[in-house]
């Protein structure tokens, strides 16, 4: 009789065990599983398409086919590519246009954002209200001048005007996400340095700008991505073929009136021109959701 | 500076000056800060501080000044020149304005042209969009394992989108002959005989969309009904005000927006009069019916009341009105216009000679001669009284620009002119819809204005459906007279715009009447900002509200429409305002992937001030339309800054 009961008791909780497992993959989850699946498709579809391309024959890419990888990679297309000066001078002409705006307007925020957040100045409450209005004016309303301004410093054809205006704390943005930042730090410590005798210029470069790392990562990255893409500003300043940087340098093999299309050709330069903003976006992500919850925009 | 030297080295030079530069200025902003707090009075102390703040600050206030304020100042200043890259400017006043608003000349119809894309991306992209954005974020809101890895993959697109690599993929992706969506939905089509026609039935919707668009941008829709529909309009609002029983308070606020329309339509003749462009007729319906909608309310008064200010301006509005067209006009134009304007003064002699006498049944018969009057002036003998007649009849009885449907110069000529007409009529419409409604104690004459209206945008969608199909039916021709390349048009053989042949497939990038359907395609599948902002909304909805709910027995359905939907309403206002501005900024994607055929369809405002700026030099011309820009996005900001707290709903 006991050994029925406990016998009983044991097929009851395999039982239990196994609703439970029931519940847990119940029909909601497996769709919304199948429609993220689905979803992610549409979404990953074209940077598969593009990897696809690159490695296929100008044979098959002329004719309608559906295969993603061709049963017979092209390397070949990518060696290609590499042995194409213009291909390394765009893409060094890139890096190099990058990191000088990268250096110039993180340096530049850092320090408007330090004024706004932690100094105390008289006109302060003015300068700011003057920086959020002009988060109203689009970029557009200055384009024309500009350019205008450029060409009367002979500065068409050179990369001053993509990299100079960065030193001047470019991007309303960005500096009142980096404000917004610098005011969560506690005042105590600015105040503990100025007793030991460090002047502003000491306190914004060893106590604030290490205690800011996320902050600048996150607009870093924001410039960063920004800029690699760019494609307007070089469009209008860069009008040398030795100057281009990577966005013209792909969108021209494309303009090339070449027939058939060398789609493999153009998808292998795309693959190698979007690679570092993937690896970028995938290992920094973190500072994306965080910067477009602090301002509501992506474009910083 | 260039010659001789490796660019970036040059460019390193400059840096380093710049710095230098930067950190000079910052030292004398700084000490400029200084001495004026000094002379504001300010402890020493306080200038100390006030020096650093400053010198702080300053990299902002220099590239403000240089690169904000001078730029804002000389564009706006060469907006009024015909300044030209290496030219001299010279003054032309509000010339370059005027091309642009009214969409005269070459350049200021393709801006109204690319206006009317960027409306359309506006219209029907912007919501897709934002449905897209919302359906990711309430995916991404399950609490469900790995979900994370979900939110990086619908986030990829938005980095991608802005480089020009993914969107030459998407036009790979998208060619009409063998790309890979149109060769997989064929596939799919010849296999699924339900997806066939459900395939067959999208491309056929999208296609007459796309036709109304281009029927409403380009052909004439209210043409052959100008007279007709503001006859019907005013029918239906004359008769929700005789049958309505008006209370006092909404009659106050109803002749307030009658008056309103009314001055605004005269301030609009006005300003076409001044820059010497022919007065839309609509104007003079409008005016007229807003004084006979008057009239009504005036007769309906318990006690009559001294002169309305609808009277006195619209006096005052004719008065210098006809001086205006006497003084200054040619005799062709007066002859023109003279009959419209003395028609729209009728009303309000009306209202002064009338009132006290049966004014209803004056204004009705009134009313019914005049349309007989113009049946037999459209009717008349051509030369009967040296033409007027005749004239008069054309003018007020517009017939379509597109009357011979298949001839190639009215196609090619196809152009927006008739727009104005069009925002005048709808906004006339809306206007009269809105009084009538607020006489609410009668449901009969409510219906009356909401058929009236139904009634008018219905023909409006109709026959500028009619207009797009007959233009792009006549396409093929138009290519081959213009000697465009046409083989995107030859793979349907003038079957567009009916029912799709089975072997059909969407034409996508290559051509005018699927060029914009594609990008917003392209910018759906690129939502992904704000999917994350209805992501951070969407997890501020306190859970209480959903228990509650549930407490209740409401369906997730409802939970969604009557909880999740309110309370992240100020996230949707937020998307749906950026979009706009984004609609109206878009350059990236259209650069890329437009060609020949589809320049003018996909231009958006970005791509014509690009253009004209930077590619014909026209720097007073791209001024112009750079502050155009700036103004519309402006306002938009302005109202979303202040319509935002509207929308927001206390829990």
């Amino acid at each position: 009789m006991a050994t029925l009961t406990s016998s009983n008791q044991l097929t009851n909780s395999y039982r239990n065990r196994f609703t439970v497992l029931l519940d847990t993959i119940d029909t909601r989850t497996i769709v919304f599983y199948l429609i993220l699946f689905l979803a992610s498709t549409f979404f990953l579809f074209p940077l598969v398409w593009m990897i696809g391309t690159s490695l296929k024959t100008i044979q098959e890419v002329g004719q309608p086919q559906l295969n993603l990888l061709p049963i017979d990679p092209q390397w070949g297309n990518y060696s290609k590519l590499l042995n194409e000066p213009n291909f390394y001078r765009s893409y060094a002409n890139s890096i190099f246009v990058v990191s000088l705006v990268l250096l110039g307007t993180v340096g530049s925020i850092s320090m408007v954002a330090y004024s706004f957040s932690r100094l105390e100045w008289r006109g302060k409450n003015f300068v700011f209200a003057l920086m959020m209005a002009t988060l109203m004016l689009p970029a557009q309303a200055t384009l024309v001048p500009q350019y205008v301004l450029f060409h009367n410093l002979s500065w068409i054809g050179t990369f001053n005007p993509i990299t100079i205006p960065g030193y001047f704390a470019g991007g309303a943005t960005l500096i009142f996400l980096m404000r917004q930042f610098m005011l969560t730090i506690p005042k105590e410590l600015d105040e503990a340095a100025m007793i030991d005798g460090a002047n502003p210029i000491q306190i914004w470069w060893y106590v604030i700008m290490p205690l800011s790392r996320s902050a600048v990562a996150t607009i870093t990255v924001f410039l960063f991505v920004g800029q690699w893409n760019n494609i307007l500003q070089p469009l209008l300043y860069l009008q040398r073929s030795d100057l281009y940087t990577m966005p013209i340098y792909v969108a021209q093999k494309n303009n090339l009136q070449e027939s058939p299309i060398p789609w493999q050709d153009i998808m292998a330069a795309s693959v190698l021109f979007v690679i570092p903003v993937i690896v970028v976006f995938i290992f920094t992500q973190r500072f994306f959701i965080q910067g477009i919850a602090a301002t509501g925009s992506k474009e910083g | 500076m260039t010659t001789g030297l490796d660019p970036r080295f040059d460019t390193l030079i400059w840096s380093f000056m710049t710095i230098i530069f930067i950190a000079v200025g910052s030292y004398i902003l700084g000490n400029i800060a200084r001495y004026l707090a000094r002379s504001f009075g300010a402890t020493v102390a306080e200038q100390r501080r006030t020096f650093w703040g400053v010198l702080f600050a300053s990299p902002w206030i220099l590239g403000f000044i240089i690169f904000v304020v001078g730029p804002a100042l000389a564009s706006f200043y060469w907006s009024f020149t015909d300044y030209k890259l290496g030219q001299e400017a010279s003054w032309v006043g509000l010339e370059n304005y005027r091309e642009l608003l009214l969409g005269q000349g070459a350049h200021g119809r393709r801006f109204s042209q690319a206006m009317y894309n960027s409306f359309y991306y506006a219209i029907v992209g912007v919501p897709l969009q934002v449905t897209t954005a919302l359906l990711m974020a309430v995916l991404l809101n399950q609490a469900l394992k790995g979900i994370s890895v979900f939110r990086l993959i619908f986030y990829i697109p938005v980095i991608l989108a802005g480089g020009p690599a993914i969107l030459l993929a998407w036009r790979y992706m998208l060619s009409s002959n063998g790309g890979f969506i149109n060769t997989s939905l064929s596939n799919l089509a010849s296999s699924f005989f339900l997806f066939d026609w459900l395939y067959r039935g999208f491309i056929y919707i999208v296609e007459t969309l796309n036709s109304f668009y281009a029927g409403v941008a380009k052909g004439d829709p209210i043409g052959p009904f100008k007279f007709a529909i503001p006859a019907l309009l005013g029918a239906s609002i004359l008769y929700t005000l005789v049958r309505g029983e008006w209370d006092e308070n909404k009659r106050g606020r109803a002749m307030l927006v009658t008056e309103i329309i009314g001055l605004v339509m005269i301030v609009l003749m006005f300003a076409r009069a001044i820059v010497a462009e022919p007065v839309e007729p609509a104007l003079f319906y409008g005016v007229s019916l807003i004084f006979t909608v008057g009239i009504f309310y005036y007769a309906q008064q318990k006690e009559k009341r001294q002169l309305r200010i609808w009277q006195v301006s619209g006096v005052i509005a004719f008065a210098s009105f006809l001086a205006l067209l006497i003084g200054f006009e040619t005799p062709e134009v007066q002859a023109l216009y003279l009959p419209a304007v003395l028609i729209s003064l009728l009303p309000i002699m009306l209202s002064f000679f009338l009132l006290g006498l049966r004014v209803k049944n004056v204004v009705l018969l009134g009313s019914i001669g005049v349309l007989v009057a113009l049946i037999f002036a459209r009717l008349a003998p051509i030369d009967l009284f040296a033409g007027k007649v005749n004239i008069l009849g054309q003018y007020l009885t517009f017939q379509s620009s597109l009357v011979s449907p298949y001839s190639l110069e009215t196609l090619q000529n196809f152009d927006s002119q008739h727009l104005p007409a069009l925002w005048l009529y709808g906004a006339l419409a809306l206007g009269m819809g809105v009084i009538g409604l607020w006489n609410n104690r009668h449901p009969k004459a409510q219906r009356a204005v909401i058929i009236g209206l139904c009634v008018f945008f219905g023909i409006i969608a109709l026959n500028a459906t009619i207009d797009g199909f007959r233009y792009f039916r006549a396409y093929p021709e138009v290519a081959e007279a213009t000697s465009k390349p046409n083989y995107h048009f030859a793979l349907f053989n003038n079957t567009v715009t009916t029912f799709p042949d089975s072997n059909r497939v969407p034409l996508w990038l290559g051509n005018e009447l699927w060029s914009k359907p594609s990008l917003i395609l392209i910018t759906m599948w690129s939502s992904g900002a704000g999917m994350l902002i209805f992501l951070a909304a969407l997890k501020g909805v306190p859970k209480a509200l959903y228990e509650a709910a549930e407490v209740d027995g409401a369906s997730a359905t409802q939970k969604f429409f009557r909880i999740t939907l309110p309370m992240i309403s100020p996230a949707m206002f937020y998307n749906v305002v950026i979009g706009i501005i984004a609609a109206i900024q878009t350059f990236e994607s259209i650069y890329i992937i437009r060609n020949t055929q589809t320049q003018d369809s996909l231009a958006s405002a970005a791509i014509f001030l690009y253009e004209r700026t930077f590619r014909q030099l026209a720097i007073g011309d791209g001024a112009a339309v750079s502050w155009i820009l700036a103004a519309i996005i402006i306002l938009l900001t302005v109202f979303q800054f202040r319509f935002s707290r509207w929308v927001h709903y206390e829990a």
